[in-house]
C-alpha cells in the first residue's frame, strides 16, 4: 500500500500470520472530543462521590470523608484511562463513544504496561498548563497521529471498526476491455478505486480524473471514463485459474 | 472468479466466524471456540486473496475489519494474577534498581547533595534556607514543628484525620514520582529539576527545623516514612532518567524506538516508585504522627532504612533474571 501510506490515514501492519492488515489511525480533533466526553464523565463521578461522601461523613466522619474524596480524585486523575485502556474494550468511556480505541502499533492489543506509560506520560502532553500543546504538536510531527506518550508506550490510536461504505451506484460497465500495458500493483490498485469511487463525483469530476489518464485509456471526456470503467473491470472480473484448485 | 463469486461462495464462512468472534468478544464462547485460530487463519487467505486480486475497497475493508478483530482475540495478553505481584514484589523489582546502578547513584547524588548542603548551610548562614522557604513555608514549619514534641499528634487528634491525611499524602506524593517519571521525557531535565528542587527545599526545611524550632518533633515525625518516600522519589527519578537518556543517547536504534525500548526498562521502576511511596503515605499516615518514644521512632526509622537497602542489594538474587 505504498501510495494508501503516503496519502492516507490508513496504517498498514504485517500480521505473523502473512496477511496485512490495515489500521485506520485517528487524528486529534475526534481524540479531543473523546477527552472532552472523558472529562465530563470525570466531573460527574467525582461531584456524585463528594455529595455521597458528604452524606455518609455523618457516619464516617468527615475528615475520612474527606481523605476517601482526595483519594478518588487521585486515582481519577491518574488512573482512570489507564485501567479503561487496559481492559478488554481498550477504550476509555468517551473513546468508546466516539468510535475510538487504543491498540499497539501492531494492531494488537495494549498490555497493562502500555497502558501505564501511555497515560503517565499524559502529564507531559498535557503541558504546558494543560492546553495539551505538545501532545498536539506531537500528534501533528508524527505520522500515526502519536502523542509524546504513544511514541514512548508504542501504542496508537485508531477507529474500532471501518466505516461502512455506502454501496453506490458506479456507472455500469459496458463491457470488459483488457489493460493495453503491464501496470504496477499501485496503479492497478487506483484504476480499481478509481472505478469504485466514481458515484461519489459528479460526471465533470469523473472526466476531470480520467483525463489524469488518457494515456492508458487513449481518450479523454465521457470516453475516456468509460474506457478506464471497462479496465478497471476487467481487473476485477478477470478469471484466477488458481481458484479451481484452491478447496475450502 | 469475480467478486460477487467470491463472496458467494465464502459468505457461509464468513458468517459463522463472525458469530464465532461475535460470542467469544461478548465472554460467552460457544462449543466451537476452539476453531477460532483455523477459521482466522483462513479469514487472513481470503484478505490476502481479495487484496491481491483487488476485489475493491468495500470487500477488502469489511474483510481487513475482521481480521482485526480475530486478532484481538487471539493475541490478547493474559491478566496477571497475584502470583505476578508477588514475583515483581520479590524479584522483579529489586532486579530492576541493580540493573541501574549507575543511575540509582546518579538520582540519589541528585538529591541528597542539595539537600545536605543547604541543611548544613543553616548552621553558618541561615538565609540561604529563608531564601529557599521564604515566609509562608518558614511560619508553617514554626506551626508544626515549634513547640513542644506533640505537637503533630495533636493537629491529629480529632477522629479521621489520620486517614484524611493518608489520601493527602498519596495524592500528593505519588503524583510528585508521576511528574517526576514524566519529566523525562524533557531529555530528563524535568527529572532533575524535581529531584534537585525537592532536595533543596527538604534541605531547607531540615535546616529550618534545626536551628528556629524543635528538632526532636521533627526528626521523630519524619524518621518514620522518610526511607520509603525518599527512596521511592529516588527510584522514579531513576525511571525518569532512563527516559531522558533515551533520547539523549539512543545508541543504535532511531530515537523513538530506544524511547519505546527504556519504557519497558522503567516501567518495573516507576511501579515499585509508586509502590514504595504509597507504603510511605501509610506509614506517613498512621505511624509517624503517634506519640511513642523517640528512641522507637528513631529505631524503626533506621531499620527502614536498613531493610529497604537490603531490599534493593539483595531481595532476588537467587532467582535469576526477571523475564
Amino acid at each position: 500500500m505504498l501510495t494508501a501510506a503516503k496519502l492516507d490515514t490508513l496504517q498498514a501492519v504485517e500480521l505473523a500470520e502473512g496477511v496485512e492488515i490495515r489500521l485506520r489511525v485517528a487524528g486529534p480533533m475526534l481524540r479531543i472530543g473523546a477527552y472532552a466526553i472523558d472529562l465530563a464523565i470525570r466531573g460527574v463521578v467525582m461531584t456524585a462521590a463528594s455529595i455521597g461522601l458528604a452524606w455518609s461523613g455523618m457516619a464516617l466522619g468527615n475528615r475520612v470523608a474527606f481523605g476517601m474524596l482526595t483519594l478518588a480524585g487521585f486515582l481519577m486523575e491518574w488512573f482512570y484511562p489507564m485501567v479503561f485502556e487496559a481492559g478488554r474494550r481498550g477504550a476509555t468511556p468517551g473513546k468508546r463513544i466516539v468510535g475510538l480505541r487504543v491498540v499497539q502499533v501492531t494492531g494488537s492489543p495494549l498490555t497493562l504496561g502500555q497502558s501505564l506509560v501511555r497515560n503517565l506520560l499524559r502529564w507531559v502532553d498535557g503541558m504546558p498548563l494543560f492546553t495539551y500543546g505538545f501532545g498536539m504538536a506531537s500528534c501533528l510531527a508524527t505520522k500515526r497521529f502519536q502523542r509524546l506518550g504513544d511514541l514512548a508506550a508504542g501504542t496508537v490510536v485508531i477507529y474500532e471498526r471501518a466505516p461502512v461504505l455506502p454501496r453506490l451506484a458506479a456507472p455500469p460497465p459496458i463491457a470488459a476491455v483488457p489493460l493495453p500495458v503491464g501496470l504496477t500493483a499501485d496503479e492497478t490498485r487506483a484504476l480499481v478505486l478509481f472505478r469504485e469511487r466514481a458515484g461519489l463525483w459528479s460526471v465533470g469530476r469523473r472526466e476531470e480524473i480520467a483525463n489524469q489518464a488518457s494515456a492508458l485509456s487513449g481518450a479523454s471526456g465521457a470516453a475516456g471514463v468509460s474506457r478506464l470503467m471497462a479496465m478497471a473491470h476487467w481487473v476485477q472480473e478477470k478469471k484466477h485459474p488458481a481458484d479451481h484448485d484452491r478447496k475450502n | 472468479m469475480s467478486v460477487g463469486d467470491f463472496e458467494h461462495k465464502n459468505q457461509q464462512r464468513w458468517a459463522e466466524y463472525e458469530r464465532l468472534v461475535d460470542g467469544l468478544e461478548k465472554g460467552r464462547p460457544g462449543p466451537e471456540a476452539g476453531q477460532l485460530p483455523r477459521r482466522f487463519r483462513e479469514l487472513c487467505v481470503d484478505l490476502s486473496l481479495a487484496e491481491y486480486r483487488m476485489y475493491g475497497e468495500r470487500l477488502t475493508a469489511q474483510l481487513n475489519a475482521q481480521v482485526i478483530r480475530g486478532y484481538e482475540l487471539i493475541y490478547r495478553n493474559r491478566r496477571g494474577g497475584w502470583e505476578q505481584v508477588a514475583e515483581f514484589v520479590a524479584v522483579g523489582f529489586p532486579q530492576a534498581v541493580r540493573r541501574e546502578w549507575r543511575l540509582f547513584c546518579l538520582c540519589n547524588a541528585v538529591f541528597w547533595l542539595p539537600f545536605l548542603a543547604v541543611m548544613i548551610s543553616a548552621g553558618h548562614d541561615i538565609q540561604w534556607v529563608q531564601a529557599i522557604l521564604g515566609a509562608d513555608g518558614m511560619a508553617s514549619m514554626d506551626q508544626m514543628y515549634g513547640g513542644k514534641e506533640d505537637q503533630i499528634a495533636h493537629l491529629r487528634a480529632e477522629y479521621g484525620s489520620n486517614f484524611m491525611m493518608f489520601g493527602h499524602y498519596i495524592r500528593n506524593n505519588v503524583g510528585i514520582d508521576f511528574r517526576i517519571f514524566a519529566g523525562g521525557m524533557a531529555a530528563g531535565v524535568g527529572t532533575l529539576f524535581f529531584l534537585f528542587f525537592n532536595g533543596l527545599f527538604m534541605g531547607a526545611a531540615a535546616g529550618y527545623v534545626n536551628h528556629a524550632c524543635n528538632p526532636e518533633t521533627f526528626w521523630t515525625f519524619v524518621s518514620g516514612h522518610a526511607a520509603l518516600e525518599l527512596l521511592g522519589m529516588v527510584v522514579a527519578g531513576m525511571a525518569g532518567m532512563r527516559l531522558g537518556l533515551a533520547l539523549l543517547r539512543p545508541g543504535r536504534l532511531p530515537r523513538v524506538r530506544a524511547l519505546s525500548e527504556a519504557a519497558k526498562q522503567a516501567l518495573p521502576l516507576i511501579i515499585g516508585a509508586a509502590l514504595l511511596t504509597t507504603l510511605a503515605a501509610a506509614v506517613e499516615g498512621f505511624w509517624s504522627a503517634q506519640l511513642l518514644p523517640s528512641a522507637l521512632k528513631y529505631g524503626v526509622g533506621f531499620a527502614g532504612w536498613g531493610l529497604l537497602l537490603a531490599y534493593f542489594t539483595l531481595a532476588g538474587r537467587r532467582a535469576g533474571h526477571a523475564p
